[in-house]
C-alpha cells in the first residue's frame, strides 16, 4: 500500500497537540499507521513542541531528583523491626515515634511523594494482600472523595481530621470499607499525619486523583 | 581595476556563517547530550545521568505545564509524575524515533491530554486568551511574552509573526486549527496555510541544525 494523499500539516499538529476529537483522531491514527510520510511529519510536529518547551521560560521546581530516585528504587529506609516492644506499651507515647521504631530512618527522611494539593504519601510496606502508608496533609487539606474496594484503617498519629460529622484525633482510628464513601478534611490548626493500611485500591470520585493513582500506586 | 572583493563575495558568503548559525549549534549540542544521558538512564540505570537530566528538564517542563494554564501546585504534581515516568519508562526510549527532549515533551503532553480528556470539559487553560486575541489586524507584541514567559524565542523569531501566532495558539494554548480560525475570525484555509508554512520553515531550521 502506497499512500499518496495526505491530510494537511495542520491536522498533524492538532494530532500532536491532542486537540482533536476522538473521532478525528481515530481517522488520522489509522492513516498514520499506513503512511510513513505523515508519521515523519508527526514526529517533526512533536519535535517543534519540544523545542518550544525548551525555549520557553522555566519555572523553578520544588521536586528534587533524589526524591524520585529514592521513591522508585524501593525505599531508602529499611524495615528493621516487626514487633518493637515499646510500640506495644500503652500510655502517653509520641505516636509518630512509634512508627519510627520500625524504620532505620526518621519519618521526614522517607521518600515522600506528592499526591495532590496539600497531600503527601510515603509507601512503607506493600505486600500481595495490602499496603501500609504514611499520609501527611497540610492544615485544612480536603482529601479527594473516595470509597474503597476493600478495607481501610487510618490511625491518626498527629493532628486531626473530620470525616462526615466525626472528628478523628491522635490515637483515633477511622474504620472505612466499601460501604463508606468519605472525604476527610484536615482541621485548620495543624498538619495531620496518619498511618493507613488498605487492602483494595481506593475508588476516587474525581479525575485528578484517579489519574495520579497509577503513578503513585495508592 | 577589478573589484576583487566583489568577485570573492559568493565564496565568502558560503564561508561566513549566517548570524543564526552559531546560536543553532549551541541549541543542538545540549539536545545530543540529553539523549546521551537518557540512554545511560535506560541502559545502565545511571542515577547521576538521571540527576543531570532532571536538572536540564524539570524547570522547563514545569514552565511548559504552567503555560498551558495549570497553576503552580498542579504543575508541580504533574511534573512529579513526568519525572518519575522518565526514570520508570526510560526502557521505552528509542533515540532513532525521537530525541530525549521530544520524548520527555511527549510524556508531558500525553499527561495533559489524559487530564484534559478525563476532565471532559474544555480545559480551563486557555480561556485566559479568549477575547484578547480577537481580530487579526495586529500581532500583539506581548502575546509571545505571555505565551512563552519571555520576550524572545529564537525559533519563532525566524518566521513571520502571523505564523508564529498560529503556532503559539496551537502549541501553548492547546487549540485546534479550527478553533484558531474561529477565534481569529479567519478562513480555515488561511490558518492551515499559516500553520503549515511556519511549521515547515522551523522544521527546515531544526533539520539543518541536526
Amino acid at each position: 500500500m502506497t499512500v499518496t494523499r495526505h491530510p494537511d500539516t495542520a491536522w498533524l499538529m492538532d494530532y500532536a497537540n491532542g486537540t482533536l476529537s476522538r473521532n478525528f483522531e481515530l481517522v488520522l491514527a489509522a492513516h498514520l499507521m499506513a503512511c510513513p510520510h505523515c508519521a515523519r511529519e508527526l514526529q517533526a510536529a512533536e519535535r517543534l513542541g519540544a523545542e518550544l518547551m525548551m525555549q520557553g521560560a522555566g519555572a523553578a521546581a520544588r521536586l528534587a531528583p533524589a526524591t524520585v530516585l529514592a521513591a522508585e528504587s524501593g525505599t531508602s529506609c529499611a524495615w528493621i523491626n516487626d514487633r518493637p516492644s515499646s510500640a506495644l506499651e500503652g500510655g502517653a507515647v509520641d505516636l509518630p515515634s512509634v512508627v519510627s521504631k520500625y524504620l532505620d530512618c526518621g519519618i521526614g527522611a522517607l521518600p515522600w511523594r506528592r499526591a495532590g494539593r496539600g497531600l503527601e504519601v510515603a509507601r512503607l510496606r506493600v505486600t500481595d494482600e495490602d499496603r501500609l502508608w504514611l499520609v501527611k496533609a497540610a492544615p485544612g487539606t480536603v482529601l479527594p472523595k473516595h470509597s474503597h474496594s476493600g478495607s481501610e484503617l487510618t490511625l491518626v498519629l498527629k493532628g486531626a481530621f473530620f470525616s462526615g460529622d466525626t472528628i478523628y484525633a491522635a490515637g483515633d482510628i477511622e474504620d472505612a470499607d466499601e460501604t463508606v464513601d468519605h472525604q476527610p478534611v484536615v482541621t485548620r490548626d495543624g498538619e495531620c499525619l496518619c498511618l493507613a493500611v488498605t487492602d483494595g485500591p481506593l475508588r476516587f470520585r474525581n479525575w485528578l486523583p484517579r489519574l495520579a493513582q497509577g503513578y503513585i500506586g495508592i | 581595476m577589478s573589484h576583487t572583493p566583489d568577485a570573492r563575495t559568493p565564496e565568502l558568503a558560503a564561508v561566513v556563517p549566517f548570524p543564526g548559525d552559531a546560536q543553532r549549534q549551541v541549541e543542538v549540542e545540549p539536545a545530543a547530550r540529553e539523549t546521551e544521558l537518557l540512554l545511560r538512564v535506560r541502559d545502565a540505570r545511571d542515577r547521576n545521568a538521571y540527576a543531570d537530566l532532571f536538572g536540564r528538564f524539570a524547570s522547563k517542563v514545569k514552565g511548559y505545564l504552567q503555560r498551558t494554564g495549570l497553576n503552580a501546585e498542579d504543575a508541580e504534581n504533574i511534573l512529579q509524575d513526568i519525572m518519575i515516568a522518565v526514570w520508570n519508562k526510560a526502557r521505552l526510549f528509542d533515540p532513532a524515533r525521537a530525541s530525549a527532549r521530544t520524548w520527555i515533551y511527549s510524556l508531558a503532553r500525553n499527561r495533559l491530554i489524559d487530564i484534559k480528556r478525563a476532565e471532559q470539559r474544555e480545559y480551563a487553560a486557555l480561556e485566559r486568551y479568549v477575547g484578547e486575541t480577537a481580530g487579526d489586524a495586529v500581532y500583539e507584541e506581548d502575546l509571545l511574552a505571555r505565551a512563552m514567559g519571555q520576550n524572545s524565542v529564537a525559533l519563532l523569531d525566524q518566521i513571520p509573526q502571523e505564523q508564529a501566532r498560529v503556532l503559539l495558539m496551537a502549541y501553548v494554548e492547546g487549540k485546534s486549527h479550527r478553533e484558531i480560525a474561529r477565534e481569529l475570525n479567519l478562513p480555515i484555509g488561511t490558518v492551515k496555510s499559516r500553520a503549515r508554512l511556519g511549521f515547515q520553515r522551523i522544521r527546515g531550521i531544526l533539520e539543518t541544525a541536526k
